[in-house]
């Protein structure tokens, strides 16, 4: 922490830690009297679309790297269009097909970005 | 300084630049017409792939053509679809869209554009002018005056944004704790880690905004279900009448002005511009009552605003070093990656980068005037472009930015779980764009405070006692007092 004279490293987070209790403080105070029945949070089921999407990013993030970059890609599009957004099969299948070779051409080829490759080196 | 811009003219007009001038043009159009994908993701979207295009010049003028572009292109969606394509023309679709019903979309958009361009120029000439003055002053600003600018712009970003500023505070702070992670920058301790030997050197600035910004902006989108077809209407009639002409020329100039102003302030920019011009406008005309129900100067008026402040928002980041709102934090930051350090030494020790882009920021108004008048109708299809679409592709793009700048899957998870926290955070009227700016402005304030601290053995007074820092925190007493006063008297006169 350090002293005045001479700050350490925690002397900064320290501070914004004691600003941060004001301010939650400050939050409660000036909500206390409002007593309001609150909104639903995920009305309606609400939360299914969003959590559908992270599932499908841990998905990526936890293949790409082993089955590699195009393969992922192309089931991540599938995925996401087929089981969250419900489109027409050959709209799914040409938009996949066209976006994971579009990207591996932008990305790979054009801007040489080294991808996750895999065990199939591509 | 003419010699200056005349060599800036000289590279701006290689076909490279210009090049990039219109791709960052054209990109910014687009991100400008799409609701909910803004210039500060679109540029954190392209800080990874910067480094490949070349020379910093480059990239910069493209990124800050994709800055003022957007707001060229925000007005198009406010107006055609009353959803606001940009947060700088949330105040275009109350007037714009009244106009669109009353068959005047044509001379809505016409009017917007062509007030774009008027006051983004009048900008510029602001940047051109102001800026090397500006940075020959800054030279003699230390650690105190740092200080006290950097909490200045923080303070004066969350007061003068919208929602609660309790919960803009809260976000500056964990902003600020945020930009802590890592490495300390003055004593090379470690700090909050948790073990992870990924995060010694902090949270990357792209993963964090990307997380923030785009993930979160998917996932707070994905829990309505956007219909497709957003657009029916045909544009015709682009050319505003004489008429239109005369009741807003006045509108774009007073526009210009607050954009101008509004800009270079720390902690302002387009959104804010355009709101007060909005509000100016109103209450200057002779007809208020007609605001609301397609007052071509409820058009005029912001849609200028927020070009202008686009402009000299550049100021500030150009001559000190300060970015004031999140989408030039995000140019702040690819400055950085190209290894140029913004601040009052940028304009004599990299001239070509400076006078470059202020160039090209001339040259790009001119190509965002052809793209957004005759071109606009080809720009409205993008509207029809379902969502449905283009999320999970934005979802790629980030994944493969993230990816790209350290090659490790580790930065996809740190992006995936900010992306969540985003998304929670907008859904309790948490705005992440403090958070993004005090990210940034973290890594000045730390140790321009504990330097200052030294500098005055340890005695706060040092913010105070010197005349430039002196003034500055007066400054922001006087607007924290006042912000006090009024929040008193509003509570007082709601229990009377």
């Amino acid at each position: 922490m350090g002293k005045w004279r001479h700050p350490g490293p925690g002397f900064f987070p320290f501070g914004l830690a004691i600003a941060l209790i004001l301010l939650s403080l400050a939050l409660i105070f000036k909500n206390w009297k409002k007593e309001k029945i609150p909104a639903p949070f995920w009305p309606e089921r609400t939360w299914l679309r969003p959590l559908l999407g992270v599932a499908i990013l841990i998905f990526y993030a936890l293949v790409v790297e082993w089955v590699g970059f195009v393969i992922t890609t192309f089931i991540f599009l599938v995925a996401w269009m087929w089981v969250i957004e419900r489109l027409r099969w050959w709209t799914i299948t040409s938009i996949s097909v066209g976006t994971t070779v579009g990207l591996y051409l932008i990305f790979s080829v054009l801007l040489e970005v080294p991808l996750p490759l895999g065990f199939l080196q591509w | 300084m003419f010699q200056g811009l005349i060599m800036g003219f000289g590279i701006a007009f290689s076909w490279t630049n210009l090049l990039f001038a219109l791709i960052g043009a054209v990109l910014g159009t687009i991100v400008g017409i799409l609701p909910g994908l803004g210039p500060a993701a679109t540029i954190s979207l392209l800080l990874p792939v910067s480094l490949k295009i070349g020379s910093p010049v480059t990239s910069i003028i493209m990124m800050a053509g994709i800055f003022y572009g957007a707001m060229y292109g925000g007005s198009t969606t406010s107006i055609l679809v009353n959803i606001p394509g940009e947060a700088a023309s949330v105040v275009t679709c109350i007037d714009g869209y009244q106009m669109a019903l009353k068959g005047r979309a044509g001379p809505a958009l016409g009017i917007a554009a062509i007030g774009s361009f008027i006051a983004g120029t009048i900008g510029v000439i602001g940047l051109t002018f102001m800026s090397p003055p500006l940075a020959e002053f800054a030279i003699k600003f230390g650690p105190p005056e740092y200080f006290a600018l950097t909490l200045l712009g923080l303070l004066m970003a969350t007061l003068l944004g919208e929602g609660s500023i309790i919960k803009g505070l809260i976000m500056v702070v964990l902003g600020l704790l945020l930009g802590a992670v890592g490495l300390d920058p003055v004593s090379g301790s470690v700090r909050f880690t948790w073990g992870f030997f990924m995060l010694q050197e902090g949270i990357d600035f792209v993963t964090l905004a990307m997380g923030m910004f785009g993930i979160g902006e998917i996932l707070i989108n994905l829990e309505k279900e956007l219909t497709t077809e957003l657009v029916t209407r045909k544009v015709t009639h682009l050319w505003p009448t004489v008429k239109d002409f005369v009741e807003s020329k006045w509108a774009i100039i007073r526009g210009s002005f607050i954009g101008f102003f509004i800009g270079i302030l720390p902690g302002g920019g387009a959104v804010i511009s355009s709101l007060v011009s909005y509000a100016v406008e109103k209450k200057v005309s002779k007809h208020p009552e007609e605001f609301g129900k397609g007052a071509i100067q409820g058009v005029a008026g912001p849609e200028s605003a927020n070009n202008s402040a686009a402009s000299t928002s550049f100021i500030p980041l150009l001559t000190l070093g300060i970015p004031g709102n999140a989408a030039i934090a995000m140019i702040f930051a690819a400055l950085l990656i190209q290894g140029v350090q913004p601040g009052p030494f940028l304009i004599s020790e990299h001239p070509d980068i400076f006078w470059g882009v202020v160039a090209s920021m001339y040259i790009g108004n001119v190509m965002l005037l052809i793209l957004n008048l005759p071109m606009v109708g080809l720009w409205v299809q993008l509207l029809r472009v379902p969502y449905a679409i283009l999320a999970p592709i934005i979802v790629l793009f980030c994944c493969i930015g993230v990816y790209s700048i350290r090659n490790t899957v580790f930065d996809i998870w740190i992006m995936g779980i900010f992306g969540v926290i985003g998304y929670l955070f907008r859904k309790v009227g948490l705005e992440p764009g403090p958070l993004i700016l005090a990210f940034v402005l973290g890594r000045i304030l730390e140790p321009a405070l504990r330097q200052a601290l030294l500098m005055s053995a340890g005695s706060p007074w040092i913010f105070f006692q010197r005349p430039i820092s002196g003034t500055l925190m007066g400054f922001l007493v006087c607007f924290i007092l006042f912000q006090v006063v009024r929040a008193l008297w509003k509570r007082l006169g709601r229990k009377a």
